[in-house]
């Protein structure tokens, strides 16, 4: 339980975080996306009821404190989740290449996803040229994000007493 | 049967997000969005404020401290003497229009609600800030926020304790504007922000026949926006290009707002009794 909760105010200081990153004209506005990392972090590491929990804590935070309709971060984390949940034996998730791989397509996919819903929907209008950027964008951000954000906590929970109960050693 | 109920698990939450996700219900959406926007509003204050005191810390060991505050003071006294300003202006044009005309409306002043800025968009997706007041302190949706360098964008997804401000700059906002000079009516659309992080915007619709120059006065027309209320003679920015459009029916102007929002700063919502009085 107490491992839940710490995981929980971890994903809430990172949406804080993410908020609060500056954006970056070259990156056409992007942020890193410290939230998918956070809930690929927890999808590679944690057991299928924390991983939905990730995941979904994860999604409506970056969808509730964005603006437009729910959408593009419920629909592709838990996707990201349930495919990262299913393959996490079959990867070596501590390696930096494989947290370089996977930072770069969670960073393309959400964004793909993002771009995709806004454009069927029509609250953002579409542009070819800055569309392409973004999705670069993501990629290179995602690339670098996922192995911060994962060593981050990684520390963080090694940081921790290490009592019967906790359970995050 | 446990497999086959796990199946019907994932089957229905799929169902629920892609109901969520392509079903619109506006005021579910926003009692939701503003559950977790109050949750956060603590911790996102506390940020900010605490990020403010480190600033005006480091302000201070440069030894300009005192003019932190001294500023700030400034700047809201400018913001009510530019708003005064662009009040009496109508009021002068009212008057020369009465000497022609004998029906007239009064002009009213704006009220305005300081806020602070606490937090900035999430994704990036939107060029859009969170201010620190909502619904209980009288925001409304599509009400004018203003700086002291002139409009920065319309409120939008007022929730009870904060509002999310749609910047100027982003694409999806548009204001009912006009140039000062000429008196010519268009619309002035966000187009995002340059290389070094300035907003871009374009005034479209402008009468072919007007004569455009450079460095034109933009300000708000008063019209109608969104639905919302804007006051009139609002600076926007000014002329920076002008292009006529394909069709050769319109001009458009690419235009360089004044007003730049950054994490720390203060803005001022017009709130309703900004309206014209009639």
């Amino acid at each position: 339980m107490k491992r839940r909760i710490l995981m929980l105010l971890t994903i809430a200081a990172g949406a804080l975080l993410q908020q609060f990153l500056p954006t970056w004209p070259i990156f056409g506005g992007m942020k890193p996306p410290i939230l998918a990392a956070m809930a690929l972090h927890y999808a590679l590491r944690r057991n299928n009821k924390d991983m939905w929990l990730a995941v979904f804590v994860a999604a409506i935070m970056q969808d509730s404190l964005d603006l437009g309709a729910y959408g593009p971060a419920l629909l592709a984390f838990p996707i990201m989740g349930l495919l990262a949940n299913r393959i996490r034996n079959e990867v070596f998730s501590d390696g930096l290449v494989s947290q370089l791989c996977f930072g770069a397509i969670i960073g393309l996919f959400t964004a793909f996803i993002t771009l995709l819903l806004y454009t069927v929907t029509g609250q953002r209008p579409f542009h070819f040229g800055l569309s392409v950027i973004r999705l670069f964008s993501a990629f290179w951000l995602g690339m670098t994000t996922l192995p911060l954000v994962s060593y981050a906590i990684s520390r963080m929970e090694a940081a921790l007493p290490k009592r019967r109960g906790y359970g995050w050693q | 049967m446990v497999l086959r109920n796990k199946k019907i698990i994932y089957a229905a939450a799929i169902g629920l997000a892609l109901i969520v996700v392509f079903v619109p219900f506006p005021s579910l959406t926003l009692k939701g969005k503003g559950a977790v926007r109050g949750v956060m509003a603590p911790a996102e204050r506390g940020a900010s404020s605490l990020w403010q005191r480190l600033s005006e810390a480091t302000a201070a060991v440069r030894g300009i401290g005192g003019a932190v505050e001294k500023s700030r003071e400034l700047s809201h006294e400018l913001v009510r003497m530019q708003s005064e300003l662009n009040r009496l202006r109508d009021v002068e044009n009212d008057n020369i229009r009465l000497q022609r005309v004998l029906d007239f409306k009064e002009a009213s002043s704006h009220d305005m609600i300081p806020c602070d800025v606490v937090s900035r968009n999430i994704s990036g997706w939107w060029n859009t800030v969170r201010i620190g007041k909502g619904l209980k302190a009288g925001i409304q949706e599509n009400r004018a926020v203003i700086s002291p360098d002139g409009l920065v964008g319309r409120t939008t997804e007022v929730a009870a304790q904060t509002s999310e401000v749609l910047l100027l700059s982003d694409p999806a906002c548009r204001v009912s504007a006009k140039l000062g000079r000429i008196n010519v009516f268009g619309l002035v659309r966000g187009t995002g922000s340059t290389l070094k992080g300035h907003p871009k915007a374009r005034m479209e619709f402008i009468n072919k026949d007007a004569e455009v120059k450079v460095g034109d006065e933009v300000v708000t027309s008063g019209l109608s926006s969104a639905g919302g209320e804007f006051p009139k003679g609002v600076h926007i920015g000014y002329v920076e290009k002008v292009y006529r459009d394909k069709s050769g029916l319109f001009q458009y102007a690419e235009i360089i707002p004044r007003a730049t929002v950054g994490l720390l700063d203060y803005v001022f919502v017009v709130s309703e009794a900004g309206k014209e009085a009639k």
